[in-house]
């Protein structure tokens, strides 16, 4: 360990109580900067979760889908073009609708998400959907999103008591056989799953020729951009045709052009780190003004500026690994709170913990830097 | 504990150089229609193992004197030699250097607060690099239980009385290896035996180690320790006994 880095810890850890102030200060902001980051990055990827589950190679669309939770439909039969190319595998369709669900214990009605999918061949991730797959070819048998919101009632434990639970929808009867976990977003509340034709059922005015999205699987080993390319020309301008990964980005920028996720939460993190660095700096500064006889002093005696600068930095160094691991704690601890309160799935990516690890340490440097200008004045002639 | 140890850091008495040489040197503070001069035509030496006295009322320069001579301060006017070094247009670095070689003993002890007295005094080996940090730790006990601290090796400044602070700030200028003490009013803040025993302890340091100190002193209790006394007055030397 360094003679300066002794001195600093000296230093820091003789006066207890405000050695804790400091490092509470640290804890607060790195807390705040994870917790506003990880909602942010949280609200982001749930509501893109449901772009990234397509399993498609290439996704179909309407010229006038912004996004695929507020599409505009075209025409089936544009697909079966598509079929010409030989690269094409396997072609399916989607029906999206917003539909309203009635809370059978309060009797109100809800905003949910309804996807009509082909239970055979869904070309989305749906984990345990073979389960379901023949039940869902039944009349007005509806599978229910088990990560929905509390707002549709107790389902889950009805389900499990019952069996089945008769519900509305778009004031429709239908019947929830069992749920699925699939997860919502703040795009939507619940998800309701089930065959085109019992979407269309839910949805008298739609015509089962005017569909949501097309999904397009490949054959192995064709390129995709140039298939895509291909496939554009076929499809002319009445359907729009995208990677699965440009589909995921252009969802992404509706988030951020139609939530300010960015602004909210990056102000939020913002806050934490000015507020970390208006306490390191306090503490910093008035350690150095209340010991500036002394600093004085050994610099009289031949230390170099550079040696107390480094005890000022090492002093903030401490204090960012003081802050930062209890922090951390808090702040898993508080993802778990917001993951139940929120009922979207918040976790610590490596790379958050290690982005905000770096700006708790650039915070602490950066009131160093400014605490450090009082150390130069420290003038040996004026000891004596 | 041996001597042998000590022995090689002992300095050489060099009786032919001054360790002190001043020329007339003027100093001012200030610039311009604010200037305003301290020291006229300050000329004076101190020999090796030379205990000289610095006295005079306030303000009549013997503190800048003392500064300047710690190469705290930048000499403007004049010819300083320390250590047979010229401290008259030299760069701060420089300056440093020379600071290396000077143990200060201030009014204030200035012992960092939050460090021992044995952490105090072995931080100054910092600066000597060529000694281990072993060694260190075994010269900082030596020379605390020499200014009779033994039993107070990890006590906090807080819990040492006045005297005892003071003697850790002899033990910490020493630790520096220095080639000569410079002292401002170190018994200012001390009671009469408090700053009895400090001086005594500086006295017999500088005869054995043939440590030659300047100090400042307003103290006439203690004018006894002096070889020489330089009286000053009005930023000029009055004289010298």
């Amino acid at each position: 360990m360094s003679s300066s880095f002794s001195v600093a810890w000296y230093q820091l850890s003789y006066h207890k109580v405000k050695l804790a102030v400091a490092a509470a200060g640290v804890v607060v902001a790195v807390m705040l900067m994870l917790v506003q980051l990880g909602i942010r990055q949280g609200a982001m990827d749930n509501s893109v979760a449901v772009a990234r589950r397509f399993t498609a190679d290439l996704v179909v669309v309407s010229p006038r889908t912004k996004t695929i939770f507020a599409s505009a439909q075209f025409p089936r039969r544009l697909l079966y073009r598509l079929g010409a190319l030989s690269e094409v595998a396997d072609i399916t369709e989607m029906y999206m609708g917003q539909g309203r669900f009635r809370n059978p214990w309060d009797k109100l009605e809800f905003p949910v998400s309804i996807y009509g999918i082909d239970p055979q061949n869904p070309m989305m991730n749906l984990p345990g959907l073979e389960r379901f797959q023949e039940r869902l070819q039944l009349t007005d048998y509806v599978l229910f999103d088990g990560l929905s919101r509390k707002n549709y009632g107790p389902v889950l434990s009805f389900l499990r008591q019952q069996g089945t639970l008769d519900v509305e929808v778009n004031l429709r009867k239908v019947r929830i056989f069992d749920s699925i976990d699939v997860g919502i977003s703040i795009n939507t509340d619940g998800n309701l799953f089930m065959s085109p034709a019992n979407f269309l059922r839910m949805f008298p005015e739609r015509q089962p020729g005017s569909v949501d999205v097309g999904l397009l699987r490949l054959k192995s080993g064709s390129d995709v951009k140039h298939v895509r390319n291909q496939l554009r020309e076929l499809l002319g301008a009445e359907a729009r045709i995208l990677t699965r990964d440009e589909l995921v980005a252009s969802e992404i920028v509706f988030i951020r052009e139609n939530a300010p996720l960015d602004f909210i939460f990056g102000m939020g993190a913002a806050v934490g780190f000015f507020i970390g660095f208006v306490v390191v700096y306090q503490i910093l500064y008035t350690e150095v003004t209340n010991h500036l006889p002394q600093y004085a002093t050994l610099k009289a005696m031949g230390f170099s500026d550079h040696y107390l600068l480094r005890v000022v930095l090492s002093q903030s160094m401490i204090l960012s690994l003081l802050g930062y691991f209890p922090g951390f704690l808090l702040a898993l601890g508080l993802y778990r709170v917001a993951t139940n309160a929120i009922q979207m799935q918040f976790t610590m990516t490596v790379g958050r913990a290690l982005f905000v690890f770096a700006l708790t340490i650039v915070m602490c440097g950066l009131s160093a830097m400014i605490a450090i200008r009082k150390v130069r004045t420290a003038d040996p002639a004026d000891v004596f | 504990m041996s001597n042998a140890n000590l022995t090689p850091r002992l300095t050489e008495p060099t009786p032919s150089d001054p360790v002190i040489s001043a020329r007339h040197l003027d100093f001012s503070f200030g610039e311009g229609d604010l200037e305003k001069q301290v020291l006229f035509d300050v000329s004076f030496e101190v020999g090796s193992g030379e205990i000289v006295l610095l006295t005079g009322p306030s303000g009549s320069g013997k503190t800048t004197l003392l500064t300047l001579i710690g190469a705290l301060r930048k000499v403007t006017s004049g010819e300083l030699f320390v250590l047979s070094r010229p401290l008259h247009h030299t760069s701060m670095a420089d300056l440093v250097e020379v600071r290396k070689e000077i143990g200060f003993i201030f009014q204030q002890h200035n012992l960092l607060p939050f460090m021992t007295a044995r952490q105090n005094v072995e931080l100054m080996f910092q600066l000597q690099p060529d000694v281990s940090r072993n060694e260190a730790a075994l010269l900082t006990e030596q020379l605390l239980t020499s200014v009779g601290l033994s039993h107070r090796l990890d006590y906090h400044p807080a819990r040492l009385s006045g005297g005892q602070k003071q003697r850790v700030a002899v033990a910490r200028a020493l630790a520096a290896n220095p080639r000569l003490i410079l002292a401002d009013e170190p018994t200012a803040a001390l009671d009469s035996q408090s700053g009895r025993d400090v001086v005594t302890l500086l006295q017999e340091l500088a005869r054995n180690r043939g440590c030659p100190i300047l100090m400042v002193t307003h103290d006439p209790r203690i004018l006894d320790i002096a070889d020489r006394i330089i009286n000053m007055e009005d930023g000029r030397i009055h004289s010298f006994s």
